[in-house]
């Protein structure tokens, strides 16, 4: 990559006179933006900015060059600016920078390290630099820089012929649309073409069955070209820079070495990846854990749009029949429910939310086992709301969030595994795999482990219930809201939030025929703060611990606020399924202590949910808000204790900031 | 002189943050310090050098000081890059 190519003569302004670093930065992010190499410029300067703040990017000599490395990079860039009087741009030399670069580089490649490397080489020479810093005109400050870089890199300008490389000389990539018979013939005659001409090939199969025989970037830095043989999209940002030919499948399949001998004769024009689109490298080795990691934040990245839509609308439901003066103790279990318009709300907002835990068990299975997953983790993790079971496979007691996390590994790793097995078959078959064996026998195998695992929940659940009776039984009440506030906490939709809730609505509809109901009401109130708990702590975290959390967590996190509030505990199972045991414990003693407060205090509740919105039938809320807080602050503070502060360049998933 | 191979670790290669702290705490030393990389000897104490040399992540590097201190140098150079510069 050429200096020259990077910096266009309208991204160069010389002679400039900022007072401050600040302003010099925005007259390189204007350039930036000005050359259409931004396809985000706040969120780009974001990047600069955040930069800066760890240490300056002057490097003494006059110098100082700027970078972020970010998604909202459209095409990798340059701008320049001279300062002939200086700006203070914090150098740790003391000296005032005069010769300006800005960097823009895209999230994926070396663009970055390759650029900021060939500007030092070239402007350690002191006679090179001023030379910049006294040219007339941006054709001057280009063709100075072309001259150093010809003679320092000569050759690039006249290129060498063929240097003898290892490895895989041609890549390519076949794919077509149902990817069961062309994707696998064009790879093999490509293949077989590369041996008779002496050219080692290796082709990559993005097949219906997930891609195969993955390029790793190493081979695609070191190859002479690639053939994309395909009729529907395949990745292209790693091509960036490199000779790509785009041809149909077919063209793969019987001229084969007509597209070798393009791409070995260098008539192939070079590939520039537009967009934004970065993918992960593929085909390196990463640590198991990380893997995990990843397939895990796939599916609460594809959870959390329902969770947040969800949510909110079931919040304007209960504000909407609130506004609309509905007696909350009356409505009971339609409370949000009794305006048509709030009915409305809470039913599509429900909706919502009946997809939430499927999708994550889905997304995290499809991370895994690629397409062939999605159906296996979708159906585990739909079973694992329903609480399937052999004897009643219509549903029992639900495992939640705690059993689809568990539905989507399991699910993602036996299509893997399906997937291995399956390789032994003769290719013959390779059609009918992804349409017919990976689903029918991935299917029929979820369904039975999950079968097998929810019952389990039932008999842990029976238990629960029993414990709790006789707590009650032996009138430990402050304990017994201790309890009941951390199951709610522990798995927010499982069998222990499930027991806590029925116990509490059932201790609601027995009320009028007990000698004390107030103790029933009191039952509902701890487990209704121990739900509100979970959201609020976490939305305290983001609120006042931002070093725990990435960019996306923090926005995210203004959202629990208003799900706490409104004793949606879903609001925090993103964050839950990311981050087990460190949001768990927290959320669980937080809840606990609230829930334990709640009883102490003698609060008292007459409706089974509703959150804030139904305050108005709180016995003693004032306590009840006291208890709240106390229990979200605990829960808070314990949090930013197990959680601890996330590495600079792991802070902004989407602006990687580095250098 | 001790000199020692490590691999540097750093996703991004020696980009300019992890060269700043690098340089800056060899720096600190008496002795010569040298980063030999592709068959090049690069001054470890120089921002500038480091980074004009594109060592990128994965790259094997000699690490050599020559002085006074080499030992305690050589042994603080090998604790930031096996520890990715703090990164």
């Amino acid at each position: 990559m050429r200096i020259v190519d990077l910096l266009k003569p309208s991204s160069i302004k010389l002679g400039v006179s900022p007072a401050t670093k600040q302003e010099a930065i925005d007259i390189l992010v204007d350039l930036h933006d000005k050359a259409g190499n931004l396809a985000d410029k706040a969120k780009y300067k974001e990047g600069i900015l955040k930069r800066e703040e760890g240490s300056s990017t002057a490097v003494g000599m006059n110098i100082a060059i700027p970078h972020a490395k970010s998604e909202a990079v459209k095409t990798p860039g340059l701008t320049a600016i001279t300062v002939p009087n200086g700006v203070d741009y914090q150098s740790p030399e003391g000296d005032l920078s005069k010769l300006l670069f800005m960097i823009a580089a895209p999230n994926d490649g070396d663009v970055h390290l390759e650029v900021l490397s060939r500007l030092m080489t070239m402007l350690m020479d002191t006679e090179f630099s001023s030379q910049l810093m006294n040219a007339k005109s941006a054709e001057e400050f280009l063709s100075i820089i072309d001259k150093k870089e010809t003679e320092k890199y000569p050759e690039e300008a006249s290129k060498p012929v063929e240097p003898q490389k290892e490895g895989f000389r041609v890549l390519a990539v076949t794919a077509c649309p149902t990817g069961i018979a062309h994707t696998y013939m064009a790879a093999e005659a490509l293949e077989k073409a590369g041996k008779e001409m002496g050219y080692a090939l290796k082709a990559e199969t993005n097949g219906s069955g997930g891609a195969k025989n993955i390029l790793t970037t190493e081979e695609i830095a070191n190859c002479d070209g690639i053939i994309i043989a395909a009729d529907k999209t395949v990745e292209m940002s790693r091509f960036d820079g490199k000779p790509v030919l785009s041809v149909p499948v077919a063209d793969g399949i019987h001229k084969p070495q007509e597209l070798i001998n393009k791409i070995k004769n260098g008539e192939v024009p070079v590939y520039h990846h537009t967009g934004a689109k970065t993918a992960a490298a593929t085909g390196e080795k990463e640590s198991f854990g990380r893997q995990i990691y990843k397939h895990l934040m796939n599916g609460v990245s594809h959870m959390l749009p329902f969770v947040v839509a969800g949510g909110i609308l079931i919040a304007l439901a209960f504000l909407i029949d609130t506004a609309m003066g509905v007696n909350a103790q009356q409505a009971g279990g339609d409370f949000g429910t009794v305006t048509p318009i709030a009915n409305w709300f809470k039913t599509i907002g429900g909706y919502a939310f009946n997809f939430m835990i499927p999708i994550l068990a889905g997304f995290i299975a499809m991370s895994i086992a690629d397409r062939p997953g999605l159906l296996v983790g979708f159906v585990g993790g739909y079973m694992a709301t329903l609480g399937s079971t052999f004897a009643s496979p219509a549903g029992d007691i639900p495992s939640g969030f705690l059993g689809a996390l568990f539905a989507g590994f399991v699910g993602g790793y036996l299509t893997l595994g399906l997937e291995k097995l399956c390789d032994k078959l003769p290719n013959a078959l390779e059609g009918i795999k992804p349409v017919l064996i990976y689903p029918l026998i991935g299917l029929a195998l979820i369904a039975v482990i999950m079968c097998a695992v929810n019952p389990i929940m039932g008999m842990i659940n029976t238990a629960l219930n029993t414990g709790l009776i006789w707590l009650y039984e032996n009138e430990l009440i402050v304990v017994l809201g201790c309890v009941l506030g951390g199951m709610m906490a522990i798995d927010m939709g499982g069998p222990f939030n499930k027991a806590a809730y029925v116990f509490g609505t059932g201790m609601l509809t027995s009320a009028s025929t007990m000698s004390n109901p107030d103790v029933a009401y009191a039952i509902m109130a701890a487990v209704m703060i121990g739900g509100m708990v979970p959201p609020i702590a976490i939305a305290l975290s983001t609120t006042f611990f931002k070093n725990r959390w990435s960019s996306e967590e923090r926005k995210n996190g203004i959202v629990n606020y208003i799900m706490g509030l409104s004793f949606i505990t879903e609001g925090a199972i993103p964050y839950a399924a990311s981050y087990p045991l460190k949001v768990i414990p927290s959320c669980l003693v937080g809840s606990a202590v609230a829930g334990g407060l709640s009883m102490f205090f003698n609060c008292t509740l007459m409706a089974p949910h509703g959150g804030v919105f139904v305050f108005a039938v709180v016995g003693n809320w004032p306590m009840y808000l006291l208890s709240l807080a106390i229990g979200s602050v605990i829960g808070m503070l314990m949090l930013a204790i197990l959680k601890k502060p996330i590495k600079e360049n792991e802070k902004s998933v989407d602006i990687k900031e580095t250098a | 002189m001790v000199s020692e191979k490590l691999t540097l670790k750093n996703a991004q290669g020696f980009h300019m943050r992890p060269a700043g702290v690098f340089a800056g705490e060899m720096g600190k030393f008496t002795s010569d310090v040298k980063i030999k990389f592709n068959g090049n000897e690069i001054n470890g104490k120089s921002l500038m050098n480091i980074i004009a040399a594109c060592i990128k992540c994965g790259s094997e590097i000699e690490v050599i000081c020559d002085g006074a201190d080499e030992q305690a140098a050589l042994d603080k150079a090998v604790e930031l890059i096996n520890g990715g510069m703090g990164e």
